[in-house]
């Protein structure tokens, strides 16, 4: 996802907006292309977002933002 | 939602393209995207939702075209694909994929300037509650898909992995009007059911396809017509 993305993207229990934290970037990501808006044009392929108001954090999965409600998620292999 | 572990299985990800779009498939393929097209157009920078976008054949379609895309999908195997599939493309918009629920849409109210959901209303077990989400983060247009009732799909309907709820057409009528949408337009097409298209080579399904649109079109056999493409606005 691009960071821009965030704008838009909110919380699918109380929407609220994200806050994006432990973000890793793809530094190969078009970095040389024609993109001058710098950080929003970053492309996250890991971090999680968390919900500013309820608190609830949502992972980013090799590119993906994973936005399912808790009670949708699978259960991780620990 | 019925059937969802086959459609979230890497596998059904991997041959979902093959199995259901090559061969007669291409024929649907292309009518599909044809009905996206006609509802949507002009498409440039207008902000497009996909619901339950899969490996992303209209998302990447749409992008192309420049549109700002947003695909959502129950499955991460079936956004890898999407995603791969964007990166190999040229993309006039932009383009991003995310896992979430069309129950629980994560975006703010109105955002959306059209929201589209195909293949989607067959698999949804309270079509009324999504509808009415998909409604609260559009501000002007809705494009959706059913399968009917009292067509051919009916049929074969049993033999399908994930099952799927038809209806007719006074049923969409009622959840237009309890979702507050205004029908702008409906067409109705195949009263051959994808499934034969989908198993006979696109030699064979070209000429079947050439009866189908010959006989289908006038009100007497849209009555029978397996697919609707339903274009509705906001009220």
């Amino acid at each position: 996802m691009k960071e821009s993305l965030l704008d838009i993207l909110r919380c699918p229990l109380d929407k609220h907006e994200l806050e994006l934290e432990d973000a890793t970037y793809d530094e190969s990501a078009d970095g040389d292309s024609d993109d001058s808006n710098g950080e929003d044009a970053a492309e996250v392929v890991d971090g999680t977002l968390v919900c500013a108001e309820c608190g609830e954090r949502y992972p980013v999965e090799d590119g993906i933002p994973n936005l399912l409600p808790p009670d949708m998620r699978e259960e991780s292999p620990a | 939602m019925k059937g969802q572990e086959w459609y979230q299985a890497d596998d059904v990800a991997e041959e979902y393209d093959d199995k259901r779009f090559s061969k007669g498939g291409q024929l649907i393929d292309r009518r599909e995207k044809q009905a996206v097209l006609e509802a949507i157009m002009p498409v440039e920078d207008r902000n497009i939702l996909e619901i339950a976008c899969g490996t992303g054949r209209f998302t990447v379609m749409l992008a192309e075209q420049g549109a700002d895309v947003v695909g959502l999908d129950i499955s991460a195997a079936m956004l890898q694909q999407g995603r791969t599939k964007a990166q190999r493309a040229d993309l006039a918009g932009t383009l991003e994929f995310l896992r979430g629920d069309a129950g629980r849409l994560p975006f703010p109210d109105d955002h959306f300037d059209t929201v589209i959901a195909m293949r989607f209303f067959h698999l949804a077990d309270d079509p009324e509650a999504f509808l009415r989400e998909m409604r609260r983060v559009s501000r002007d247009q809705i494009v959706f898909d059913t399968f009917n009732r009292f067509s051919a799909r009916s049929v074969y309907n049993w033999a399908l992995p994930m099952g799927s709820r038809l209806y007719s057409k006074s049923e969409v009528s009622e959840l237009l009007a309890k979702a507050n949408l205004t029908l702008v337009d409906v067409e109705d097409d195949f009263l051959v059911p994808y499934g034969l298209y989908r198993s006979i080579p696109n030699g064979l399904a070209s000429p079947i396809r050439t009866v189908d649109t010959a006989i289908g079109g006038n009100a007497v056999t849209d009555h029978f017509a397996s697919v609707s493409y339903w274009n509705t606005r906001l009220r």
